[in-house]
């Protein structure tokens, strides 16, 4: 090499387009899987004979059941969810970045072998989860329902793409990254620490594993989780493709440099201090509820940051809106993505989503995001492809038109019907008689009173899935008449270019590191120093922003270059990236983990489960009866008068995994223990509408047949124990006995009650009495029932003397603590002579 | 940094172009920034007045347990009331008023029926439900109108193997209806 600076060379370049090609193909077709699953599941929202029945209707009685566990609500949905996300528009997004990637740094993937180990090691991920998730092998928690083989599994191949992806920038011919690849950089730091952490677990089988949190502090990492996979797998990813493609195929120039600046460090800072939007009014301790509503509240701005961008790209090239199908849905993309997140930050505060949180309004939000946002983006980016990928013009112009309409017009369905049965069946289930002492409704009438909309909603989305089906086609038309194209080009490589080369001090040692460091740490000293103290930080705070704002004034040209030579290094890029992304977990999460232990619960400690509960326990959680029915009664007074008492921190504090759930298309359980017989759940769990006639929950028939594992039961509690759940001692034959006795005790009291037994397949119906009842004795129902008699149990805790919040400095205080100490002592005296009177109590 | 501009007006186009890509430098749009700082100041404003100022906004836990305790006052003395004026001679009187029966019937098929049977012999399509029969002669808390009206309103004493306590769902006439509902039934 010589040494001459500013000398370049010819390279030629074939671009892997093959990749490309592969993963195209993938998330095209795990896209209808993922719709098909979707629908259905709709369906079964309005028609319960949809798990399972049905196939008696299709093979005309050939095949009898009431239901087929396989193809249940609880079990389908995550099946949904995670084909969507991960099958969809994870293939989608890796089809983009290996596009744009490849041409954005001037160079082919780093390495063809890597590339391919990604793309296969991916769809067997996803394969695995196909098999897995109907089995009834899952964690319980959303989105992250597989099993921890595929958790591994995940992990490497994830790495693997990061590797090839950061190799690639490492060998860029483009001296300096584009804002796609800041956001691709964003997506692969964030979903690797995002993914390590709510994944950690303990195995207790190659099939089963505890995760490592409980209770709130479990609800906290999971919605940390649930929240940022929502920015930073279906967004941030999404962001960069559009940067990439729209101006690519408008042929206009981006709107704004700088707004992509602000916008994309806005976003990927605030985004992951949201999480908590999801628990709003739950027993989640107030002030992380507070920074959830408000972090929510200020990520409106960056989110539209990136719509402006979008759009405004698109000024001077509307006329293409009429003619050319790859920019219609473009601008519905991005339209969509405008309006899903005006409405998160609207459904994050707190009276709003007092109404809106366990309804179908939320389901609606979600999927204006996937459908709209993602599903769109998809469908422009691969219109847009596939002509240069297979050297052919599209197949059809018209078709891709027809697509989008239906698609439009599906997804409108969706939104629309799904905003009204939400709000109506919110209002519906606050509606007190005219004293206000009294709900009006029953839960079930307030599902029965949705059905129409929840057809149509069913409607929207297949009406979405049909549009898919054309893009099937179109594109696999197109194919069939082109061939495979790997594009070739020639650029020039700049001899001894100076990328790369920006020292750690020159990028770390500057005004807008120093002052936005000192800016934050004063910020977040106010979060939780005593007050006095805290005023202090918040001058502070403000008064290095202030100064920030006069530097820059001062010297814009200075930081505008530091920020271009950064952007000309990717390694100090992302590890800035890291830390912005990094944070707001952090300070969120560490102070619950560390302070909320069990010891630090204030009134109610929940019951340890016994062995025959923890196995119905694990029984429920396989089963996806969280994707209907929530264990959290907020504190309001609507929930409190159906559902009984508040849920309190301490009650939950034992529950690996937490199940406070999301949605309730069913009445919320947390109380449920003790409120009916055990007849009553087994009647109930065999044939819901023989209980209730517009029940649309699906038959549990195989409950009755299937046998409670009580041999795992020791080596699951082991685990337990290790994580802190205070089981008593006991050897392994005593665990599986009790479990033995509990589960006889209560199949003696159905088989006095003379319920219906159900005979397992080829053996004969119990004879006696006693028969009956050691035939039951062992089956998953009894288990099911004693876990669902077990919920809402808890011990009082005796306040301890006088133990008041000493504010430290240097431990993490909180905030909700700090603000009773302030004036406790009012506080105190007046709270013991107005005493109010417990209500609800259930033992 | 060297910048050329648009010719067609003063927006900045930045000289450095990506696979073809070019890009503005326009300024940020004034509303976008101020809908920004306002969702800041407001957080900051929000955050002080809640924990940081003597102000006495009072906490959910707070506030909510005062509007139950409200709530459950005023139930309490809708029962009451209805207790003290009810004996088993008006109970029977109700069950012969069919105004009464009727909405009894109602609240029965509601919330009754799932467990009683819309019969109320606590079978469905011949198959026995939860509940025990309404329609024979044997009352396992005695048989008098204001028993039948003290175990709905409080339900049984194990509630895993009997009825939870219906006060509260149903004020006092309603369990009043309930009952008239029951008598007449039974009389039939």
């Amino acid at each position: 090499m010589t040494s001459d600076s500013g000398t370049s060379r010819k390279v030629t370049i074939e671009f892997d387009d093959k990749i490309t090609r592969w993963f195209m193909i993938a998330s095209i077709g795990w896209s209808v899987v993922a719709m098909l699953v979707g629908a259905l599941i709709a369906f079964q929202l309005n028609f319960w004979q949809m798990n399972g029945k049905f196939l008696e209707w299709i093979t005309f009685g050939l095949f009898q059941s009431e239901g087929v566990e396989y193809l249940t609500f609880g079990r389908l949905r995550p099946l949904h969810t995670n084909a969507a996300i991960f099958a969809f528009v994870g293939n989608m997004m890796f089809c983009g970045v290996y596009y744009s990637t490849q041409r954005l740094c001037k160079t082919r993937m780093f390495s063809d072998m890597l590339s391919k180990i990604h793309f296969w090691g991916w769809q067997l991920i996803i394969v695995f989860a196909a098999v897995t998730l109907p089995a009834g092998l899952t964690r319980g928690k959303e989105y992250a329902e597989l099993i921890w083989p595929i958790n591994i599994m995940v992990a490497v191949i994830w790495l693997v793409f990061g590797a090839n992806f950061f190799l690639t920038l490492k060998i860029r011919r483009e001296k300096s990254l584009y804002v796609a690849l800041w956001f691709y950089i964003a997506t692969i730091i964030t979903v690797t620490m995002l993914y390590v952490v709510n994944h950690l677990q303990i195995p207790t089988s190659l099939t089963h594993s505890y995760p490592v949190f409980a209770g709130v502090q479990d609800a906290l990492v999971q919605w940390w989780y649930g929240h940022n996979a929502v920015a930073f797998f279906l967004t941030t990813p999404i962001l960069g493709i559009m940067y990439y493609f729209l101006p690519k195929a408008c042929g206009r120039p981006v709107y704004s440099y700088r707004l992509s600046i602000v916008h994309f460090w806005s976003l990927v800072f605030i985004y992951i201090w949201a999480g908590p939007h999801h628990l709003l009014n739950t027993a989640l301790p107030k002030w992380l509820q507070v920074l959830g509503m408000f972090f929510s509240l200020m990520l409106w701005a960056p989110s539209w940051g990136g719509m402006l961008n979008g759009l405004l790209t698109l000024r001077g090239a509307w006329d293409k809106l009429r003619t050319d199908p790859v920019i219609k849905f473009f601008v519905a993309s991005i339209t969509f993505y405008g309006m899903s997140t005006f409405e998160g930050p609207l459904l994050s505060i707190r009276s709003v989503s007092a109404l809106a949180h366990y309804t179908d309004w939320i389901v609606g939000h979600v999927h204006s995001g996937t459908l709209g946002w993602n599903g769109f983006m998809a469908a422009a980016m691969f219109y847009w492809m596939a002509p240069k990928l297979w050297g052919k013009p599209l197949w059809s112009k018209s078709l891709a038109n027809m697509h989008f309409w239906i698609g439009l017009v599906g997804i409108l369905l969706y939104v629309a019907s799904l905003w009204f049965a939400g709000i109506i069946q919110g209002l519906m289930l606050n509606e007190t008689d005219p004293t206000g002492t009294r709900l009006v409704n029953e839960f079930v009438q307030t599902v029965d009173k949705i059905q129409l909309l929840m057809l149509t909603r069913a409607i929207g989305g297949t009406l979405y899935l049909i549009g898919f089906v054309l893009l099937v086609v179109n594109i696999w038309k197109t194919a069939k008449s082109g061939s495979p194209v790997n594009e070739t080009r020639e650029v020039f490589e700049e001899i001894d270019s100076d990328k790369d080369k920006m020292t750690w001090k020159a990028a770390f040692q500057n005004d807008p590191i120093a002052l936005t460091f000192w800016g934050l740490f004063f910020g977040i000293l106010w979060f939780f120093l005593p007050p006095g103290a805290s005023h202090m930080a918040l001058l502070c705070t403000l008064g290095f922003s202030a100064y920030a704002v006069y530097r820059f004034k001062q010297n814009s040209e200075g930081w505008s270059k530091w920020y271009d030579q950064l952007s000309e290094n990717y390694l100090p890029f992302s590890v800035l990236v890291l830390i912005a992304a990094a944070l707001g977990g952090i300070i969120q999460i560490v102070p619950t983990i560390t302070v909320n232990r069990a010891v630090n619960i204030e009134d109610r400690l929940q019951s340890v489960y016994t062995p025959l509960e923890l196995a119905g326990r694990d029984v429920y959680i396989s089963e996806g009866c969280y994707n209907c029915h929530s264990q959290m009664i907020r504190t309001l007074v609507p929930d409190v008068l159906r559902y009984g008492d508040y849920s309190r921190l301490g009650e939950s504090i034992y529950d690996h995994p937490f199940q406070w759930g999301s949605k309730r298309t069913g009445p919320d359980l947390a109380r449920e223990g003790g409120m009916r017989g055990d007849s009553w759940h087994y009647l109930h769990m065999l044939d819901p509408r023989s209980i209730n006639q517009q029940s649309r929950m699906p038959n549990y028939p195989w409950l009755f047949t299937k046998k409670t594992d009580f041999k795992s039961l020791p080596g699951k509690i082991a685990v337990q124990q290790r994580l802190g759940v205070p089981f008593p001692i006991m050897t392994p034959e005593e665990i599986e006995q009790h479990a033995r006795e509990q589960a006889l005790e209560i199949a003696q009291g159905l088989v006095d009650e003379e319920v219906k037994i159900v005979p397992e397949k080829g053996v004969d119906e119990p004879g006696s009495p006693a028969e009956a009842r050691d035939h039951l004795a062992g089956k998953q129902i009894i288990a099911l029932i004693a876990y669902l008699q077990k919920l809402g149990s808890y011990e009082d805790v005796v306040p301890k003397d006088a133990d008041p919040i000493e504010p430290r400095i240097f431990k993490p205080g909180i905030p909700d603590k700090l603000r009773m100490n302030e004036d406790s002592e009012e506080e105190v005296t007046d709270s013991e002579e107005g005493a109010t009177t417990p209500v609800a109590q259930n033992p | 940094m060297s910048k050329k501009t648009d010719s067609s007006d003063s927006i900045i186009l930045r000289d450095h172009t990506y696979d073809g890509i070019e890009e503005y430098d326009q300024k940020l749009p004034n509303w976008w920034l101020f809908t920004l700082y306002i969702t800041m100041v407001w957080f900051v404003f929000a955050w002080v007045a809640y924990y940081q100022l003597p102000i006495d906004i009072p906490d959910d836990f707070e506030k909510l347990e005062g509007q139950i305790a409200v709530i459950e006052e005023k139930k309490q003395a809708e029962l009451n009331k209805m207790m003290a004026s009810i004996n088993d001679e008006s109970l029977m009187e109700m069950s012969t008023d069919t105004s009464h029966t009727a909405a009894g019937q109602a609240i029965f098929e509601t919330k009754c029926a799932a467990c009683h049977g819309l019969d109320l012999s606590a079978t469905m399509a011949g198959v026995a439900l939860p509940g025990v029969s309404l329609t024979d002669e044997e009352w396992l808390y005695g048989n008098k109108p204001l028993d039948i009206m003290k175990i709905v309103t409080n339900g049984s004493p194990d509630v895993t193997k009997g009825m939870i306590a219906w006060s509260s769902q149903l004020s006092g006439s309603e369990i009043a209806q309930v009952v008239a509902y029951i008598l007449r039934k039974q009389s039939s």
